[in-house]
């Protein structure tokens, strides 16, 4: 039953790596919660940005006429990871989480498990 | 071209750090010392039309919830503590519920460009604060959200004006590239008639991505724009719910016959 702040704070002290947690609104590309962040990493225009991305792959999907649902988006830098993770809740329409991981200290397949589990935290 | 965002009136009521709603052509900010706790517009799903038009909520327990949580200015919270939502699911429904109404308050449809003006402090919503918007962060949304619809299409007709798809705009074999997601949704709904906030109305979703979407649509040429200076649409923005009473007034009379 976590609120908004107690969900990213969770992401940000539970998965390994974590430097910057945004959940956002993909329908106007707001931000509704950030937490972390650097100064070259702002978070409110990271999440303008994805939603550019999560578009594109939803519109890609529909032209190959995939009927199935994006459940996390991976993008790999150099010296980061970037997680998209959509959020499928009834009530909330068309929202993501987006995580910025550290590429030396990051466990790919921890922090998807856990964004998994502040998911469904915030879903009751 | 578009209303102005920049709102004297509401930076003096922020300074003030006033409480109280702010009344618009648009619809209604409500304040909490001197922060943003709710908005409402009739070109806007509210926080209920969202929860039970996706099934999140059965119309049985928002109707308890307004009734009986709203009574004392607190609905939202009435619904966490009775289990039927989280705090995080309340807070980020009701968040998106208002920014997407404050848009509509403070850029109203009708092209009047009038901001708010008529202040009734000391007025409070039924549904109660959940997660305070400053005044400032709001005003920055604002201006953001505005520059995103021009970028789109910068043609503000489209927006208040009924959604006609220009023919074969709607792909009839699946898969066949055409626009997307809720760009396709919203085309599926233009029959002509509805315009962009009737369209969200009817779709459950939010407002300003409907507009958001008929912007590209326009742009991409797949719905028609109509002349510069038509007028807009006459026809009812709330469909269903046009009839309902204003509750926060009615709380409010009650309030005061209670007072006396």
């Amino acid at each position: 039953m976590a609120n908004t702040e107690t969900a990213l704070k969770d992401a940000m002290s539970s998965i390994d790596g974590a430097i910057g947690v945004a959940l956002v609104d993909y329908g106007s590309g707001m931000a509704l919660g950030t937490l972390g962040g650097t100064a070259t990493l702002d978070l409110n225009v990271a999440a303008a940005g994805n939603t550019d991305v999560v578009r594109a792959k939803l519109r890609a999907m529909e032209m190959l006429n995939i009927q199935d649902a994006i459940e996390d988006i991976l993008i790999t830098l150099g010296t980061q990871y970037h997680l998209i993770r959509l959020l499928t809740g009834r009530g909330g329409n068309g929202l993501f989480l987006y995580l910025v991981l550290d590429g030396k200290r990051a466990n790919l397949a921890m922090a998807r498990h856990q964004l998994r589990r502040i998911e469904a935290e915030l879903e009751v | 071209m578009s209303p102005a965002v920049e709102d004297p009136t509401l930076d003096r009521l922020a300074a003030e750090r006033a409480t109280g709603a702010l009344h618009g052509r648009g619809g209604a900010l409500y304040l909490a010392d001197g922060a943003v706790v709710h908005a409402e517009s009739p070109a806007v799903p509210d926080v209920g039309w969202r929860l039970t038009a996706g099934g999140r909520l059965s119309p049985e327990s928002w109707e308890e919830a307004v009734t009986r949580g709203g009574a004392d200015h607190r609905a939202g919270s009435f619904l966490v503590e009775r289990g039927r939502l989280s705090r995080g699911e309340l807070e980020l429904c009701h968040l998106s519920a208002l920014f997407d109404a404050a848009y509509f308050v403070l850029s109203p449809l009708d092209g009047s460009r009038r901001a708010p003006d008529r202040f009734f402090r000391e007025a409070r919503h039924w549904f109660g604060p959940v997660r305070p918007v400053p005044v400032a962060l709001l005003q920055r949304e604002m201006r953001r959200r505005r520059s995103l619809l021009e970028r789109a299409w910068p043609c503000p007709e489209v927006d208040a004006a009924p959604v006609v798809p220009v023919p074969g705009a709607v792909p009839r074999e699946p898969g066949a590239a055409g626009p997307t997601c809720g760009r396709r949704a919203v085309l599926e709904a233009a029959d002509g008639v509805r315009t962009p906030s009737q369209i969200a109305l009817a779709l459950g979703r939010c407002a300003f991505a409907t507009l958001l979407d008929v912007r590209r649509l326009a742009a991409a040429g797949l719905v028609r724009t109509p002349e510069a200076g038509a007028p807009a649409s006459r026809a009812p923005l709330r469909g269903p719910r046009a009839d309902a009473p204003e509750i926060s007034l009615l709380y409010r009379i009650r309030d005061a016959l209670e007072a006396l």
